[in-house]
């Protein structure tokens, strides 16, 4: 082990040598001592025993009690320095990471998404732990900390770069084929190289479709140069023609947008011939409309249109679902699920008025919500007067589709 | 030499000739031989398996297997090296052999049951065969079977899941016989202050076959239920809980480690006496000891599960419990040590045995420790330390104790004796390729390196080369081991009742023992297990 400066593994490098340290003089004493027995009292220099003394009540409670009070030191060096683990310090970057099989994905503060963790150096980190599929766990050896990422479950782990560098991060936790390919690393950057680093993202050249496939770790399994791995390859994908089994028939398919999407959205239905399903499928919430358009796109070899903004974005980004629910139920104020044909009875300007919902209504409901009031809910809902004319567009255009199927 | 040359013993008398004779036998020891035969011809195939896991290991990337062939033989090795070989290896093997003759019985308490047992194990180990060359191909979980993968995974779980079932079954049913044997069929004179130690660990392993098997039995029928009826219970998405999985798993899987190391110190505790020829020392510590480690450790299962996302408070718990079985494990150590003060020390083959033994568990025992505080064990869960410390434990321990119980007692069993010479160097490559191949584990894991690894980083390479190196010398060691007791076991020199010079009932039987094992009349016991006075070794 090299000497680490960091707290965590500080904490958890005192118990082990505390640990190992005893360890090591028992294993030496109880080796000598036998050693030394078999010599000395060996039947060709001692043929008959010369004790025959077969218990001492004295001799065997300092050995049962030398050991406990021993161990018992173990135990809480071992569970204090564990709390120091547990207790995050104040003032922490939150960064959350997701596993799926078999990649990671760290996403920062400002919504920005990577596959590798990159921190500033002296600052402690928390990580926040999720796993979409089955059990992985987040082992960084050089911090000396682990914790399993548990579907359906939040879990986490702190630490603090005290030293610039790149460290591994493994999954610890079995997770099938790709398990030890599952690797990434901490890039702990210093002061300069953060600020550098946590600039927003000048456009870079790469195609939207590309940026997507890179946050989301396609390219743990799915190559992109045409080599076997784990799953098929998306090298070249446009006209070639695919085995693909569906219900347990095989049939012959030519790669196509619908059968892209399909594969994206729901990739247990139609498995390519002779490879298990392992793909976890990518909801909406995970890669957008407009982001599965631009892969998809990108797959093709079709040029993408840069993606305007993204509808559901906005909706999360900008608070609206915290009232508004996308299935229906009433949270604050009236649910978006069948909004774009349904009839509403207002106030305005003191009288009722039924009016079918149309484009007007909407940009009128979110310039100046307050002007007409959905019979039953309070004027209480701020107006999103702040946004760009561009995303006002996008959010009425998308609020028109939700037709309540 | 008291017997004719041609004496064979409960090898040839028989109600049935031929392989019925076997097959329908209810002879504890003829059991106790199928057993032993299927359990070392498993142990050959997990050796193997664990070979090829090692060589796959020798550079990071693809060496002799891809990454879903080496899964499947990892899940594999373990599945056959805990299910099939280490909890059924002493209890079944040597426990049915030698648990009668030591209490002065004629047989078990059912004898039918008994044979029902074997035939437990061979079905759940012909179907776990099966499991792997059928449907979905070998399964590829690990012998742990975590869910949600084990829910998931296409490959052959089900089958084998019910494989390890019906091989539980198999311990449960030599459990009850055990325990009931050994309250009700003690010969006259046979007082609990006077059984033998194997007694006495065995006795406390069986407790733990009964009342910790039907655990695991239930745990992978709902592994299987979710699989096949979707049942939910593991599924987060539907109100589930993976984590109560591990909990059931090993609640267990952690006492099983005492099912598997318990009679192996049983084995220690008879030998070391032997061949000292003095008493055990602190004979009712001993015997507490082993209650007492089968009573604490079905308390400490979640010491697996420190990461697993459980509360920091069953942390605190678990890792004080923990600590508290590293007691008895420890005063055992101090009395077989105390044994060999002042004696008269011979190094047969099964003394290097057994002090290999007390070396290996020492190690595996430490190593324990810095897994049980919780601070440490963050660091080392997962990685390749565990994988060395449960070899450490299982194999240092618990397979080197039943190699010594071989060297000790199959010579008793077939009248012959092997050649001791080569006996030292199979020993000796065993045991110093043992050490080169867990050692190096241990100290890549403490590097970093996590577990269950089909490729690994370049750094990870010279520690895992030499651990490779380690495992052919260790591969050597167990050829020339099987090889020379099988030619001793069939054109050996033929011995006496009582080769090494011991004192427990057996070595006052014929070798080998016949039917029944006493003649007319039962024994009658007058004196403690180790009384070594008078008593001399036959010449052989």
């Amino acid at each position: 082990m090299n000497p680490l400066t960091n707290p965590t593994a500080q904490a958890v490098d005192e118990v082990l040598i505390y640990i190992f340290g005893f360890s090591l003089i028992l294993l030496l004493g109880i080796t000598a001592v036998t050693i030394y027995f078999v010599i000395r009292y060996r039947r060709s220099k001692n043929p008959e025993p010369t004790s025959d003394v077969a218990h001492s009540f004295w001799l065997e409670a300092v050995w049962t009690l030398l050991p406990t009070i021993i161990v018992l030191t173990m135990f809480w060096y071992g569970w204090v320095n564990y709390v120091g683990l547990r207790e995050v310090p104040e003032g922490a970057l939150e960064v959350k990471a997701t596993a799926r099989m078999w990649s990671w994905q760290f996403e920062y503060p400002d919504g920005r998404r990577d596959n590798k963790l990159t921190v500033p150096v002296g600052t402690p980190v928390k990580v926040t732990l999720v796993s979409v599929d089955v059990l992985h766990s987040f082992f960084a050896p050089a911090f000396r900390i682990k914790r399993d990422m548990v579907p359906g479950m939040e879990t986490y782990v702190w630490f603090t770069a005290t030293e610039a560098g790149t460290y591994d991060i493994f999954c610890t936790e079995y997770c099938g084929l790709g398990h030890s390919d599952m690797i990434t690393t901490i890039e702990a950057l210093n002061e300069e190289e953060y600020a550098e680093w946590s600039k927003p993202a000048a456009p870079s050249g790469e195609p939207r479709g590309l940026i997507v496939i890179n946050e989301q770790g396609c390219t743990g399994c799915h190559s992109l140069d045409g080599s076997e791995g784990i799953a098929p390859s998306l090298f070249q994908l446009a006209g070639q023609t695919r085995r693909i089994v569906v219900n347990g028939q095989t049939k012959e398919i030519t790669v196509d947008e619908d059968y892209l999407k399909r594969a994206i959205r729901d990739p247990e239905s139609e498995m390519v011939e002779g490879y298990d399903p392992m793909m976890p499928p990518y909801d909406s919430a995970t890669v957008s409309d407009a982001d599965l358009q631009a892969v998809i796109d990108y797959l093709l070899d079709k040029e993408t249109e840069p993606a305007g903004p993204d509808a559901k974005q906005l909706l999360e980004e900008n608070g609206c679902l915290g009232c508004h629910s996308n299935d229906g139920s009433i949270i604050v104020g009236p649910s978006f699920k069948g909004i774009g044909q349904r009839q509403v009875t207002v106030e305005r300007d003191g009288k009722k008025v039924t009016l079918q919902v149309d484009a007007a209504y909407l940009r009128r409901a979110l310039l100046d919500p307050n002007g007409e009031i959905v019979e039953g809910f309070a004027p209480m809902m701020p107006a999103a007067d702040y946004l760009p004319e561009a995303d006002i567009d996008t959010l009425v255009e998308h609020l028109l589709q939700q037709t309540g199927d | 030499m008291s017997e004719s040359t041609t004496y064979t013993g409960f090898w040839q008398e028989s109600p049935r000739p031929g392989i019925l004779g076997w097959l329908l036998s209810t002879d504890h020891k003829r059991i106790g031989i199928m057993y032993l035969t299927c359990i070392i011809s498993l142990f050959i195939v997990g050796a193997i398996l664990g070979l090829a896991i090692r060589l796959e290991l020798i550079a990071p990337g693809e060496t002799i297997m891809g990454a879903q062939t080496y899964n499947a033989t990892f899940t594999v090795h373990g599945i056959i090296m805990i299910f099939m070989f280490l909890i059924p290896s002493i209890p079944a093997a040597f426990g049915n052999l030698l648990l009668p003759i030591q209490i002065g019985a004629r047989d078990v308490s059912f004898p039918k049951l008994n044979l029902l047992s074997w035939y437990c194990y061979i079905v759940g180990a012909i179907l776990a065969i099966i499991a792997i060359f059928s449907g979905g191909g070998a399964p590829d979980t690990g012998w742990t079977f975590y869910v949600p993968f084990s829910t998931q995974t296409t490959t052959n779980v089900n089958l084998a899941a019910f494989a390890a079932f019906m091989l539980g079954f198999s311990s449960i049913l030599t459990g009850i016989n055990f325990v009931t044997t050994i309250h009700r069929l003690r010969c006259e004179g046979m007082t609990w202050g006077r059984l033998p130690l194997f007694v006495w660990t065995l006795y406390a392993t069986a407790w733990i076959q009964v009342l910790a098997t039907p655990m695991i039995g239930i745990t992978l029928v709902l592994v299987i239920l979710e699989r096949v009826f979707g049942a939910g219970l593991f599924d987060a998405a539907r109100g589930g809980d993976p984590i109560l999985f591990q909990h059931l798993f090993w609640i267990y899987s952690h006492p099983a480690v005492y099912i598997m190391i318990l009679p192996g110190m049983g084995v220690i505790s008879e030998i070391i006496p032997t061949f000292a020829r003095k008493p055990l020392f602190g004979y009712w510590a001993m015997a507490f000891s082993s209650l007492g480690i089968a009573f604490a450790g079905s308390l400490v299962w979640a010491h697996h599960m420190y990461a697993s996302g459980m509360s920091d408070f069953a942390v605190l718990i678990f890792s004080f419990l923990t600590f508290i079985v590293a007691i008895p494990s420890a005063i055992k150590v101090f009395n077989w040590i105390s044994t060999l003060y002042k004696g008269s020390i011979e190094m047969a083959p099964p003394m290097l045995y057994a002090l290999a033994f007390i070396f290996n568990f020492a190690i595996g025992g430490l190593g324990g420790l810095a897994l049980g505080a919780a601070a440490s064990d963050i660091h080392l869960h997962d990685t390749y330390f565990v994988v060395g410390h449960f070899h450490y434990v299982m194999f240092g321990g618990g397979g080197f104790a039943l190699f010594a119980a071989m060297h000790y007692w199959l010579p008793k069993f077939t009248g012959r004796m092997y050649n001791h010479k080569v006996a030292v160097i199979g020993w000796a490559l065993l045991f110093v390729g043992f050490n080169v191949t867990y050692m190096t584990m241990q100290a890549v894991g403490v590097a970093g390196m996590p577990r269950r690894y089909y490729d690994y980083l370049p750094e990870f390479t010279t520690l895992n080369q030499v651990a490779t190196a380690g495992s052919w010398v260790m591969g050597l060691g167990l050829l020339i081991m099987f090889v020379n007791l099988w030619r001793g076991m069939c054109s050996g020199r033929r011995v006496g009742k009582n080769p090494w010079g011991a004192t427990t009932l057996e070595w006052e039987v014929p070798s080998p023992p016949p039917l029944e094992n006493f003649g007319e009349e039962d024994p009658v016991v007058t004196k403690g297990p180790y009384n070594f006075k008078g008593v001399v070794a036959d010449e052989y």
